[in-house]
């Protein structure tokens, strides 16, 4: 592993060379997987996540179904060879709960009335790690979900701000996530500004986390044009009678 | 916040969910739309169609989307039981959208009145358990279905007796391993994998 860096922020550049309000490189392209219902292949910096969602579908078990409104299901998984060390196959606390923050960022968006007593799947499976997994995992399944054709009230944008050398920074990368003071992801419905999701770890003051909250969400601003980019783009080449991407 | 202000959507504009399209004294909201403090959005993804006479604006989806049974639609399924006058159908994909599961209650019924035309004094004749079955849906809410069609009926049926499929014979199925003879509605693609 990469040891600290002596400064994270050297005439007023990052390590990577962006400037702090800067968002890694985004490539997000949509309907990836022929067998999935809706799919997304996004990459953010070193992060490369793939999404697919099922459904609605049958609900097993049975008794966790609704009567009155569909369930979203999502997880969140991270490969083997995804991090450095290799890392245990299988759920453990920290995906677990990643999983459950980002089904509550979903939840809100998609209407749920029109498919009672079904299931949406949402998987995320992160192929590369390196610092915004689930941000990454949120723009992805996204961009899925409205692949898989799901009536949602609006896609959901996520990003993360963070302090290293006490400056706000936008979409930490690894090395200011692993020793930086802070990290505050965040998801939002762009239309609206509301929150879906707001974690933090470390420490901000109450000006900084204004601050910072305000950066976060212009990046999502940004995410969000590059999600309508990415389901234009699957669309235009459907129109044109062009293969889809990965078939 | 959003791209409310300076964006204007028009006819045959792409829009993905979450989209602004009007207010709600503008338009009524169609398909693929939702209505929300008083403004229009889209719902889906894909080209927005308004309706100028009736003020109906709707999202023609570009994408897939997921498959919602309706009258007249063909569904293909298996027969899980005959009880009475009911036969029960564990319904798996609609005609059209073979590649996805169906979004709804996969339990399908055929009251025996809709079995076909003629007079069915007994329901064991026209169907064996686990027969794939080709219906057309006639109630979408409670799922039931119809056969009463040449092309519906009985696509694949296996024999009672050894479980092999049984070969069509004029108007009836045979068992190509022991022979016996069977009835069923038969759909004129019997065999032949024509949903």
């Amino acid at each position: 592993m990469n040891a600290k860096p002596e400064k994270f922020i050297i005439d007023g550049l990052r390590l990577d060379g962006r400037r702090p309000d800067e968002l890694r490189p985004l490539k997000i392209s949509a309907g990836v997987l022929k067998r999935a219902d809706g799919s997304c292949y996004l990459e953010l910096g070193a992060n490369k996540v793939m999404a697919a969602v099922y459904g609605p579908r049958q609900v097993h078990p049975r008794h966790m179904q609704d009567a009155t409104k569909a369930i979203v299901r999502y997880r969140y998984n991270m490969a083997s060879f995804s991090v450095g060390d290799r890392k245990r196959p299988g759920p453990d606390r920290r995906s677990i709960e990643i999983s459950k923050v980002c089904r509550d960022a979903f939840q809100p968006v998609v209407i749920k009335e029109r498919h009672p007593r079904l299931a949406i799947d949402v998987f995320v499976e992160v192929l590369q790690a390196g610092a915004g997994t689930r941000t990454a995992g949120i723009n992805a399944a996204s961009v899925a979900l409205a692949d898989a054709g799901i009536a949602m009230k609006s896609l959901v944008a996520s990003c993360a701000v963070g302090k290293v050398d006490d400056t706000l920074v936008l979409d930490l990368m690894k090395e200011e996530d692993n020793y930086g003071q802070a990290d505050m992801p965040i998801a939002v419905i762009p239309t609206t500004g509301e929150i879906t999701l707001l974690q933090m770890d470390g420490h901000l003051t109450r000006d900084e986390f204004g601050t910072g909250f305000k950066m976060a969400m212009e990046g999502c601003q940004k995410i969000h044009e590059a999600q309508k980019e990415a389901l234009a783009k699957c669309y235009q080449m459907k129109d044109d009678g062009g293969e889809q991407v990965g078939e | 916040m959003g791209d409310e202000i300076g964006s204007k959507v028009e006819e045959g504009s792409f829009v993905t969910p979450g989209g602004f399209i009007g207010t709600s004294e503008e338009f009524l909201t169609g398909t693929g739309t939702y209505e929300e403090k008083g403004k229009v959005y889209a719902s889906t993804t894909g080209i927005l169609n308004i309706n100028t006479k009736e003020r109906i604006v709707s999202v023609k989806p570009t994408v897939k989307t997921p498959p919602i049974p309706k009258v007249g639609d063909i569904v293909v399924g298996r027969v899980l039981d005959i009880k009475g006058s009911m036969v029960f159908v564990d319904v798996g994909r609609i005609k059209g959208s073979e590649d996805r599961e169906i979004a709804a209650s996969e339990q399908g019924v055929i009251h025996v009145s809709n079995v076909k035309e003629a007079y069915v004094s007994e329901l064991s004749d026209e169907f064996g358990y686990m027969d794939i079955i080709k219906a057309k849906v006639i109630d979408a809410k409670a799922m039931r279905l119809s056969t009463s069609a040449k092309d519906l009926g009985v696509i694949k049926a296996i024999c009672s007796r050894c479980k092999v499929g049984m070969k069509r014979k004029n108007d009836r199925l045979e068992c190509p391993n022991c022979g016996r003879i069977e009835m069923r509605k038969i759909s004129e693609d019997y065999g032949m994998g024509i949903i």
